[in-house]
Parts: structure tokens; C-alpha cells; sequence
């Protein structure tokens, strides 16, 4: 029953990671797109809007932020080995 | 010492042949939608895992102490029964098994397991020195078959959901700012994968090597405790570094045009579910294979896709590759060992055994070297259409343009 935890545990950070990331980016693209204005796939033109450019911004960059964190956490153990100090305190180990 | 030098210069060329048999891991999928250049991708790539080399040694604790049984887990000497020449023999014939079915899975195109063909080349010297009682069995299952069957299907679920929320998140965006947009988001993911790669991969030698010098007493069993020296993480990171940078590219080739024909979005949801399951089992110091996660998202972004094509055949045989790599590694690993145990026993001498089966492997290394020159595969003709008659990695141009070359036999 370990085994599958460990299964389940992976295949739980896959999805919200490796498929939640990707469709926040997705979101980020289609606002950043729409902010940006110009001709849509059915031909109609609309104005530019900037404040949901800068909400595909603000996502791209959450994305972005993830990714760091999730790198430094990955890092925590040569971090502290060489270095003495938790780069990710905020998270319970 | 000689032969320790010895072993660490082969253990070092495994980690070489390991990193550009994966550079298509990372990379298939950018240098497949043009999103990098082919030669900016490998270079990328293999700076990517120098510095993700760095980063994390929980995997080498796990090859140090889960597959073989050489050292006592708790302290840290040597069982009783296995002297240090034995035990070097055995990680020794361990990595010519490795070395050598990575060389023959390059050869014909198929992103097979490195870590598999490590491992099985340790396991099967181990069974060949000591029995089945010189196996880790628990360990070797826990963290390397259960994963291996696991991992496919995970990160294919993975990149499959994550390629139809994109396809349906984006599917009124003008197509040109799509394509750029995801193009930059698959150049971020590919490099994430290429970093994961070396927190894995590189991991795996610098655990062998590490064994290695615990068989022979210069380094402590505790490996958790003290760290690894300085200089086994930085030759482990250049040597997996410069074997990227290399770039296997029959098997990018395979990967990035064979499985599925890929479009950026797809790239992007496949590297990213490839990036956070190797990231999340480094982190558990799972030995995860990179290749068969790489593959299983590769696979899965071509299920999430409406309409796209996958071509099931090239996918059947890389899976019956899979099956094989570990008893095929295994069996070469035993047979070394074999050899150098009769050679020793009938010379007298450490040297004599273990330098024979080290000429053997440069000998056969060379000759699948030569093999893969005869058809070249190269950043020039990586991208070129995939041969649907044969299914060779061989591009059909490449093939033709040879047999013109050679005389025939019948004349």
C-alpha cells in the first residue's frame, strides 16, 4: 500500500503541476492575446485592453514563481548542506 | 588503484553515453516544432544539467545503498564475504553493461532507459558474483521496477490532460500568437526538463562512483551525513554536460518526429508533465527513468490532442525495448563479470581480468561508433520526415544515397 501512496502522491503533483501550470499559462495566453487586441480567428477586430494584458502578465508570472519554488525546494537539501540556511521556509517539510 | 582509476573513467564515459542518449528527453519537442535551433538546444540542454548536477544528491544516496548489497546500511563497511577486488569487479561489469546496451539502443534509435541499463548491468554482475542474495530485492523494487511500470502512464495521463486544457483554453486565440506564445513556454518547460535530467541522471554515476569508493575505503558509507566529494559531483556534472551537448540524434529524431508530429502546445504540456514528475521523484529520491516519462508525455500529448496522429508501431517497439533493457544490461553485466572472474582466477592478477573486459568494451563501443557513422544522423537531417514505410530512424535520403555508394557483392 506505500507503493501506491507514492504512485498516487506522484501522479497528485503531476497533475496540479504538470497539467495545472501549463493550463494557468494557457489562461495567461488567451487574456495576454485578448489585451493585446487585433484580428481574432473569426475575422472580428477588437480594441486593445490593457488591464487584462496585464492579468495574462501578472499569470505568466505566477507560473514563473512556482517554478522557482519548486526548484529551491528540490534544492533545500544541498542549499542547507553547503550554505546553512532554508531557502523555503514558508513550506512544511 | 589502477583499477579504481580504471572504473571511474568507465563510470564517467556511462554517464557520457548517458547524457546524449537523453538529450532528446528535453529537447525532441523543441528542435521538432523549431522552437530552438537544433545546436542552440543541445548546448542549452547540456548546461542545463551541469548546473541541475549540482543541485540535489538524494538519487545517489538511493543507488549507493538500494540496489546492490556490497555495504552494511548501517555502518557502512563491507558485508562479510566480498573483498574490495570482488566489489569492484562487479560495478565495474555492472557499467559495461550499461555503456554498452545504451551504445546498441542509440544505434537503432530507441530512447531506451539509461538508468535501466545501469541498473541491470549492476544487478546482473551482483547475481553473478554473489547470488540472489546480493541484490537489494526490496529496493530494486520499490524504487526502480514499480516506477518503471508506473511512470509511463503517469506522465502520459499527465501530458494528455494537460494538452486538452491548453488545445481548449486557447482554442480562439489568433494561431500566430499561439504558436509564439507556446513557443517561449516550451523553451521555459524544455529547460526545466533538461535541469530535472541532471538532478536524476547525474545522480546515478555519482552514486555508483561513490560506491565505488566505499568498496575500496575511501569514502565513509554515510553518504547522507558527509556529502559526496567535491570533485565526484563536478566530473559527474561536465561528463553528463558534454554528453548532451554531444546530442543523441537518432534519438531525438525518434522522439521529437517518430512518436507523434508535434505542434508547440502539445510540446509545452508534454515537457512540463515530464518536469514535474522527475523533479517530484528526485526530490523523493526515486530513480526514476527520465527516458520513459519523456516518452509516456510524449505519447499522452499526442492522446490529448484532437485528431492528432499516433503511430503506434514506433511506440510498440521502444515499449518492447523497455521490457528488455533491464534483463539484456543484466545478462552483458554477469557475463563480464564471468569473464573477468575466469581471467583473474587463471592469471592471478586483478589487473589482467578487469583490463580485459575493459578492452572488450572499448573495442565494441568502437565498432557501434563506426555502425552509426555508415548512416548519419546529425543536427543536419534531425527534422527530416519520418520514413512511414520502414519506420527507421534512418532518414529514406540518408539510406538511399548509401546503398548507391557501395559496390555490390554480385558484380
Amino acid at each position: 500500500m506505500n507503493y501506491l501512496e507514492a504512485i498516487l502522491k506522484v501522479l497528485a503533483v503531476g497533475l496540479i503541476l504538470g497539467a495545472g501550470l501549463p493550463a494557468i499559462f494557457a489562461i495567461g495566453l488567451v487574456a495576454f492575446s485578448k489585451g493585446s487586441g487585433g484580428v481574432a480567428n473569426d475575422g472580428t477586430t477588437t480594441a486593445p485592453n490593457p488591464a487584462l494584458k496585464f492579468a495574462g502578465l501578472l499569470l505568466f508570472t505566477l507560473v514563473a514563481a512556482v517554478i522557482v519554488i519548486a526548484i529551491l525546494y528540490i534544492t533545500k537539501g544541498t542549499i542547507q548542506h553547503h550554505f546553512g540556511f532554508n531557502p523555503v521556509p514558508f513550506i512544511p517539510k | 588503484m589502477i583499477i579504481l582509476v580504471l572504473l571511474i573513467a568507465t563510470a564517467l564515459a556511462f554517464d557520457f553515453t548517458n547524457g546524449f542518449h537523453d538529450t532528446g528527453n528535453a529537447m525532441a519537442t523543441s528542435i521538432a516544432t523549431n522552437a530552438l535551433k537544433p545546436k542552440t538546444a543541445v548546448i542549452l540542454a547540456g548546461i542545463l544539467n551541469l548546473v541541475g548536477a549540482f543541485l540535489s544528491v538524494e538519487v545517489a544516496i538511493t543507488v549507493t545503498t538500494s540496489v546492490l548489497k556490497i555495504q552494511d546500511g548501517k555502518t557502512g563497511s563491507l558485508l562479510a564475504g566480498i573483498d574490495p577486488s570482488t566489489g569492484l569487479t562487479i560495478i565495474f561489469s555492472g557499467l559495461i553493461g550499461g555503456i554498452l546496451w545504451n551504445l546498441l539502443t542509440w544505434l537503432f534509435g530507441i530512447p531506451s532507459s539509461s538508468s535501466h541499463a545501469l541498473f541491470g548491468g549492476l544487478i546482473g554482475a551482483g547475481l553473478a558474483a554473489l547470488g540472489l542474495a546480493g541484490v537489494n530485492w526490496s529496493g530494486v523494487f520499490g524504487k526502480v521496477i514499480l516506477p518503471a511500470l508506473a511512470a509511463p502512464f503517469i506522465a502520459g495521463l499527465v501530458a494528455a490532460c494537460g494538452t486538452w486544457m491548453v488545445y481548449r483554453l486557447t482554442r480562439n486565440v489568433a494561431k500566430k500568437r499561439r504558436e509564439d506564445g507556446f513557443r517561449w513556454g516550451q523553451i521555459a518547460t524544455a529547460s526545466l526538463v533538461a535541469l530535472s535530467h541532471g538532478t536524476n541522471d547525474a545522480q546515478k554515476t555519482m552514486g555508483v562512483i561513490a560506491l565505488a569508493l566505499i568498496t575500496t575505503g575511501h569514502l565513509t558509507g554515510n553518504v547522507k551525513e558527509d556529502g559526496l566529494p567535491f570533485w565526484v559531483i563536478a566530473s559527474c556534472a561536465l561528463a553528463i554536460g558534454l554528453g548532451t551537448y554531444i546530442g543523441g540524434w537518432r534519438v531525438i529524431r525518434t522522439l521529437g518526429k517518430g512518436l507523434v508530429e508535434i505542434e508547440s502546445p502539445q510540446g509545452l504540456a508534454a515537457e512540463a508533465s515530464s518536469a514535474a514528475i522527475i523533479l517530484s521523484s528526485s526530490a523523493a529520491g526515486m530513480a526514476l527513468s527520465t527516458t520513459h516519462v519523456a516518452t509516456g508525455s510524449i505519447l499522452g500529448s499526442g492522446v490529448g490532442k484532437p485528431g492528432a496522429q499516433v503511430r503506434w508501431a514506433v511506440a510498440g517497439r521502444m515499449a518492447a525495448a523497455w521490457l528488455i533493457t533491464l534483463p539484456a544490461a543484466a545478462l552483458v553485466g554477469a557475463l563480464s563479470f564471468w569473464l573477468s572472474n575466469v581471467v583473474k582466477n587463471a592469471s592471478g592478477s586483478d589487473l589482467a581480468g578487469d583490463g580485459l573486459i575493459f578492452v572488450i568494451l572499448v573495442g565494441l563501443s568502437g565498432f557501434m561508433y563506426w555502425r552509426a557513422q555508415q548512416q548519419k544522423v546529425d543536427h543536419n537531417n534531425v527534422n527530416a520526415d519520418w520514413d512511414d514505410t520502414s519506420n527507421s530512424v534512418v532518414p529514406a535520403d540518408e539510406r538511399k544515397s548509401k546503398v548507391v555508394d557501395q559496390p555490390t557483392a554480385s558484380v
